[in-house]
């Protein structure tokens, strides 16, 4: 015990970084969107709606924010987490101090858009909420950090902690961990699904106060400005994708969330409880998953339309869009020059920026399939579904096996050993020996909401 | 035929749309150019940069088109591309004859030159968005702050534009090395560009010595951008697709 002590405090802040920065890494959200706000010649940093990405690590996934715990330290015995209690691990905690002169520096090389702090939980809820809140207040008030600041809200922690923290920060999270209150019950038994919306709500309620104050007095101080986001694990306990995206449909129309976050079950610890997954993280759910949030939050479709109690899994080889598509043939063809948006965003292959153009477009002139390519819709897609001037691109027909058999590739097919007539849905395990797994540019399409 | 020849800059270039308005040319039949190169049966009219002319042009587009598209225009002038110009011509022209609404200048994407201008335009800002994430700034001895930039497009001024907001109390310097132009930002003061074609500045500046935590502090951050990798998931293609190899250049990380 004591030669631990001993050597933890030689750590280094070089290993201490390594450390909770390697213990941070499975916490999805690093987005720095949604403030805007203007540079103050007292202070460092500004916040730029759009969010700014400063780079992006081996695996793709953009760095935006300095994601670090505070400590690794922790009195819970998650199963699926790196820091579980039981775990073996070295750990290090950061000093206040050291969190805001590593912010500082990293943001004046602009290395980062801002500080994303989280934290295991150190003695209890409140103590590391307080530890957190010291922290943010320390960067905000003597080094003068105007930038973006996103951090946990602790589960179980006292009111009043959370409350001045959230009037410091851009954005505040509470991650649900696991879809589901038994998963929750199984694999992080100190955890309670109830300790986790308790938060959620406060937050929300704060938010909802604030934007009342601010309306009438315009410096009112701003409470997670920025909105509070979530996010879940998929894959680590056997909930289907229609329990999932319900979960999240509800936590945007009851919470409204900003943002929720889906992370696909990277298996760090070996437990009787977790898993087993031959072929890897189960990515391609994580995207159809992110593909349908997206439906939920821009398209106007509700999760109902995409999944039910029947099918509860998304489809390999289409889309969420397609597939809802190729079901509601009813729908369509779509008239490009006449119909309402909202029944352009319902085509494949047109996102919300091409239907926003084709509706402004079509104003001046009538749009052909030429315009169309122009515009940036994709076509090869697109043009099963609309007319132009009631004229399809060429003759199609509007057939549920033939649309499949076309929307599908070939090597897909062979692979799942379908001529195309019949498709199935996804199940948990298809992940890894499926070519669509990770199309860059589908992900950009993610990433950007052009589905 | 008439062709129009401009000075490449925002001024030489609203100085001819407003004299082309003065002929009364016919849009079809008018052309802004850049170069010199000559041209058969082509009326040719030298334009002379006139300070006054292109703040008219410049009051009548906020006022016509609004803020957001005046600067949508400004993006697609400062591309590479030669054809700029005329491309910001046909746009302005058309909007006028059509007596667009605020907002609503680059609608008519069906039209050649709109969509031209449009990708223009486009394609400058996402540029000038990328830097903003990813260049790097240096610290000298001294605590001044140095970063290198190698753009396609001159979205120099809008990039030191977002720096000046974000770091008020910081003295900085950005180089384009295409441009050899500097953009300086002084502490609590304003910022402005600097031509420097002989190299002098350039080799003073870097004749300068880092400061002395500099070498430490963009090691962590190398260790981090590491060690935030995770293994399982490792996608060096989507990594490309999401920050191309021209901009890694003059990155700390890589």
């Amino acid at each position: 015990m004591m030669e631990l002590l001993t050597s933890r405090k030689t750590l280094s802040v070089s290993e201490k970084l390594e450390i909770l920065t390697d213990a941070a890494k499975y916490d999805v959200a690093c987005t720095s969107s949604g403030v805007e706000r203007k540079g103050d010649s007292t202070m460092t940093g500004n916040c730029v709606k759009a969010g700014i990405c400063h780079s992006f690590a081996g695996d793709g996934r953009c760095i935006s924010l300095l994601k670090i715990l505070m400590t690794n330290e922790c009195i819970y015995d998650c199963k699926y987490c790196q820091n579980r209690r039981s775990n073996d691990v070295p750990r290090a905690t950061f000093t206040p101090e050291e969190i805001c002169t590593l912010t500082m520096e990293f943001y004046r090389r602009n290395y980062i858009e801002g500080l994303f702090l989280s934290s295991g939980i150190i003695g209890n809820p409140t103590l590391t909420m307080e530890l957190i809140y010291r922290t943010i207040y320390l960067l905000r008030t003597r080094y003068r950090f105007n930038g973006y600041i996103h951090v946990k809200a602790i589960p179980g922690a006292d009111a009043e902690v959370i409350r001045s923290t959230g009037f410091l920060v851009d954005r505040m999270s509470v991650n649900l961990e696991l879809p589901t209150a038994d998963g929750l019950r199984v694999l992080a038994p100190n955890k309670h699904r109830k300790s986790i919306l308790t938060p959620m709500r406060q937050i929300q309620n704060g938010i909802h106060q604030s934007r009342d104050e601010v309306a009438l007095y315009r410096h009112a101080p701003r409470f997670v400005s920025g909105g509070q986001s979530t996010q879940m694990i998929i894959g680590a306990t056997p909930e289907n994708d229609w329990q999932i995206l319900n979960v999240a449909e509800g936590l945007y129309r009851k919470f409204e969330l900003k943002r929720v976050f889906y992370s696909a079950f990277v298996k760090v610890n070996e437990d009787k409880d977790l898993p087993a997954l031959p072929g890897g993280p189960p990515l391609l759910r994580e995207h159809r998953l992110y593909q349908a949030d997206w439906l939920l939050r821009f398209y106007g479709f509700e999760a109902k339309e995409l999944l039910d109690e029947s099918r509860p899994f998304f489809n390999v080889m289409l889309d969420p869009k397609e597939d809802w598509a190729v079901r509601h043939l009813e729908y369509f063809p779509v008239e490009i020059n006449r119909a309402p948006y909202e029944s352009l965003l319902r085509v494949p292959g047109i996102g919300v920026k091409s239907a926003r153009r084709i509706v402004a477009a079509r104003r001046s002139t009538n749009l052909t399939f030429e315009d169309l390519k122009k515009i940036g819709v994709v076509i090869k897609r697109a043009l099963f579904f609309v007319t132009c001037s009631g004229k399809m691109m060429y003759p199609t027909k509007l057939e549920e096996d033939y649309l499949v058999r076309n929307l599908t590739s070939k090597e897909d097919r062979i692979r799942f050993g379908t001529d195309g007539m019949s498709y199935r849905q996804m199940s948990l395990f298809d992940d890894g020996m499926f070519s669509g797994k990770m199309e860059a540019s589908d992900k950009w399409q993610v990433v950007t909401g052009q589905i | 035929m008439r062709i129009y020849r401009c000075e490449d800059s925002l001024e030489g270039i609203f100085t001819g749309i407003y004299r082309a308005y003065e002929d009364h040319s016919d849009p079809k039949e008018t052309e802004l150019s850049l170069d010199e190169d000559p041209r058969l049966f082509a009326e040719e009219v030298q334009v002379v940069p006139d300070r006054e002319k292109s703040k008219k042009v410049v009051r009548t587009l906020c006022r016509r088109f609004g803020e957001a598209d005046y600067m949508g225009l400004c993006h697609a002038l400062a591309s590479r591309d030669d054809g700029r110009a005329q491309a910001v011509y046909r746009t302005v022209a058309q909007g006028l004859a059509r007596n667009v609404a605020v907002g609503h200048l680059f609608d008519n994407l069906a039209d050649d030159g709109v969509l031209r201008a449009f990708k223009l335009s486009q394609n400058v800002s996402r540029e000038s968005q990328h830097l903003k994430g990813f260049l790097r700034f240096e610290e000298l001895k001294g605590g001044v702050l140095y970063a290198k930039i190698h753009p396609g497009n001159h979205v120099l001024p809008f990039v030191m534009e977002h720096f000046a907001d974000r770091f008020p109390q910081e003295n900085f310097l950005i180089y384009d090395v295409g441009r050899e132009l500097f953009g300086v930002h002084r502490r609590l003061g304003t910022w402005n560009l600097m031509q420097d074609s002989t190299g002098t500045l350039i080799r003073e500046v870097e004749g300068v010595n880092r400061s002395p935590s500099e070498a430490e502090i963009s090691e962590l951050f190398r260790r981090f951008c590491h060690t935030i990798t995770i293994e399982a998931r490792q996608n060096p293609k989507l990594q490309r697709n999401m920050l191309p190899l021209h901009f890694r250049e003059y990155m700390t990380e890589f």
